[in-house]
């Protein structure tokens, strides 16, 4: 019993972690905070709906082509949207953020419905007997995706050249603007990125579940809690944050009270933001 | 010389607000459609709630992404109270601004010293809390929520109306009240202060202002006008449930009322929350086929008014077009 938990905990948190890793990314980079991140998921998942009703691709081999149009569909609202909101205020960032959530979960209404769907046939599917444990395969692949993606996100910001003049941006936009990187080209792409973070989640979460319009708006405030566990908007931290809470959720879920268990997250966080306000591995 | 300035302040702003409480009114005088007057009746409670957030958003500037929880404690206790004991929401409501001045000061001394995104997203889990405390508590109703029409009482005891007019003049009565805590809180030494906080805090500090004890009190204060609005929304629908009352959506539109109107100002709570109530009820009604053209209507408007008009949509009509018109008016009246 005790491995399941932690299994599925680590699978729920997986998810959080795609989430708000790409929160992180955007809230580190140019101290948004971004309330369509859960809309893009949403959106993601039904671009991989309608590529699998129209062409009959599975969700895995649809996710290449998914995480280019987030991409694309995230420096396009970046050069539209942002870049405009920018030179306001923090508060109408913030704002602008949540009308582009409340116009993309309407627009998908009216778009495809407010109904349930999900994606019948998949290539992988079945489970996997470890001694007590189920391993569910769908739900390996949300963990093999995650994995992936951390992985490669990692390699982007750390290795790269255009990886490294997102974080000297992130830092301090004037010194970075100084020694010659191109300070819009590094948000572009650091939006477009948290975009294409969300396509890859949003790709494999239709893998294993069903999904409305209305989810995106479910799931956004844990993706914020958890970048905020994590603390200032680090990418490490929010991985590491939406892990813990996959694990709080599942844990008091099966041992407590499924009812209750949104509410053990919340009032940990509290907790743990009243005695440290910057998040558990914020300096 | 300054004193003569400021009496000349508060006179301008006393012909102001008359002028527009005897235009509002008016207006059903004009027009007693029963949509259209219960729209009018949302909007002013939208507008009560956008002033009380505008206390604490507005002029001390600490962002709550939460205030849907007092809008909620102010429903439930009038709810509650008319449901239980018969009690007229006249002397309930002021049970939930207590009760919700309690609680900000509880949840003011944690998070208040947070800052920025942090106190949003405090706000917004303990918003969250209070959902999941009232989906799951049946003796307040539960998910299924409290139904609550009274039908055998005076509706002047009750709040309840068969017809809304005298409702919305009850409504514009607290509205008229509020507007003037507002300016007497914008023009008094508390208000200097929690601006001084909004534009930095360290320095406010510095210079020997309390911040904890201003941003406590802006809290509570705002606190307490949102649960009145609650009070009088849970009169005005009659019936209430957590899914309606303390969804996300509620308490951030609190905030994009205030910031399309304009922050931080008197009259832009009020313009705002009748422009956006206005557009997101006749939408609705207009496009009730097609569910969601109303609310993406509502969002693309959101996005432009904050894109391009950020100071809000009072900062079209600045001071001087103001004066202006009110000259006009004047001279029109002397006529």
């Amino acid at each position: 019993m005790f491995w399941q938990v932690l299994y599925e905990g680590l699978t729920m948190g997986t998810i959080y972690a795609l989430l708000a890793m790409g929160i992180a990314l955007v809230w580190g980079v140019m101290n948004i905070l971004s309330f369509s991140q859960g809309e893009f998921m949403m959106v993601a998942m039904y671009i991989t709906f309608f590529i699998n009703v129209a062409l009959g691709w599975d969700p895995l081999a649809a996710m290449p082509l998914v995480i280019v149009i987030m991409f694309v569909l995230g420096l396009m609202i970046y050069r539209t949207i942002i870049t405009k909101a920018l030179k306001g205020p923090v508060l109408g960032q913030r704002l602008v953020t949540f009308a582009l959530g409340m116009v993309l979960c309407n627009g998908m209404i009216l778009i495809a419905g407010g109904q349930t769907k999900s994606i019948s046939q998949k290539i992988i599917h079945g489970n996997i007997e470890l001694g007590s444990v189920t391993i569910s395969k769908e739900k390996m692949v949300l963990v093999v995706t995650s994995i992936l993606v951390t992985a490669l996100l990692f390699w982007f910001m750390n290795r790269t050249k255009m990886g490294k003049a997102i974080r000297a941006t992130s830092q301090d936009k004037e010194a970075a603007g100084l020694v010659g990187i191109n300070t819009q080209t590094a948000y572009m792409i650091a939006f477009g990125i948290s975009a294409a973070i969300a396509g890859a989640g949003g790709c494999a979460m239709t893998y294993y579940y069903y999904f409305t319009p209305n989810i995106g708006t479910n799931f956004m405030i844990f993706g914020f809690i958890a970048v905020c566990l994590g603390g200032f908007g680090s990418i490490g931290g929010a991985f590491v944050g939406g892990m813990i809470m996959g694990l709080i959720d599942l844990f008091t879920g099966t041992y407590f009270s499924v009812s209750y268990k949104y509410m053990a997250i919340s009032i940990i966080f509290l907790l743990i933001v009243t005695f440290k306000p910057k998040g558990l591995f914020g300096r | 010389m300054r004193g003569k300035a400021l009496l000349q302040a508060e006179k301008s702003f006393i012909t102001q607000t008359g002028i527009i409480f005897v235009v509002l009114a008016l207006i059903p005088l004009i027009s007693s459609g029963e949509f259209f007057v219960s729209t009018l009746c949302l909007s002013v409670i939208w507008a009560i709630m956008g002033i009380g957030w505008n206390i604490i958003g507005g002029y001390a500037g600490q962002v709550s992404n939460g205030h849907a929880m007092y809008f909620a404690v102010g429903a439930y206790v009038g709810a509650l109270g008319l449901e239980w004991f018969g009690m007229s929401p006249w002397i309930t409501m002021w049970v939930g601004v207590l009760l919700s001045m309690l609680l900000a000061f509880l949840i003011g001394y944690p998070l208040l010293r947070l800052r920025g995104h942090y106190f949003a997203i405090a706000t917004m889990a303990i918003v969250e809390c209070v959902r999941i405390i009232c989906t799951n508590w049946n003796l307040i109703g539960g998910a299924t929520g409290v139904s609550f029409f009274q039908r055998d009482m005076n509706s002047l005891y009750s709040l309840q109306f068969e017809n809304r007019v005298p409702f919305y003049f009850i409504c514009l009565g607290f509205m008229l009240v509020f507007i003037i805590v507002s300016r007497v809180i914008q023009q008094s030494k508390f208000g200097y202060y929690c601006r001084a906080i909004k534009a930095n805090q360290d320095s406010a500090e510095s210079a020997g202002v309390n911040s904890t004890f201003y941003k406590r009190w802006a809290y509570m204060i705002s606190a307490a006008v949102v649960s009145i609005g609650g009070a009088l929304y849970a009169q005005y629908i009659q019936y209430i449930d957590p899914v309606s009352l303390l969804p996300l959506s509620n308490s951030m539109l609190i905030v994009l009322i205030v910031v399309m109107g304009g922050i931080g100002t008197i009259w832009g709570p009020v313009l705002g929350a009748f422009i956006m109530t206005f557009i997101n009820q006749y939408a609705r009604a207009l496009f009730n086929q097609l569910s969601g053209l109303n609310l993406f209507i509502y969002g693309v408007l959101c996005l432009f008014i904050v894109l391009f008009i950020p100071k809000g949509i009072i900062s079209l009509f600045s001071g001087e077009k103001i004066k202006k018109l009110f000259r006009k008016t004047a001279s029109e009246k002397r006529r």
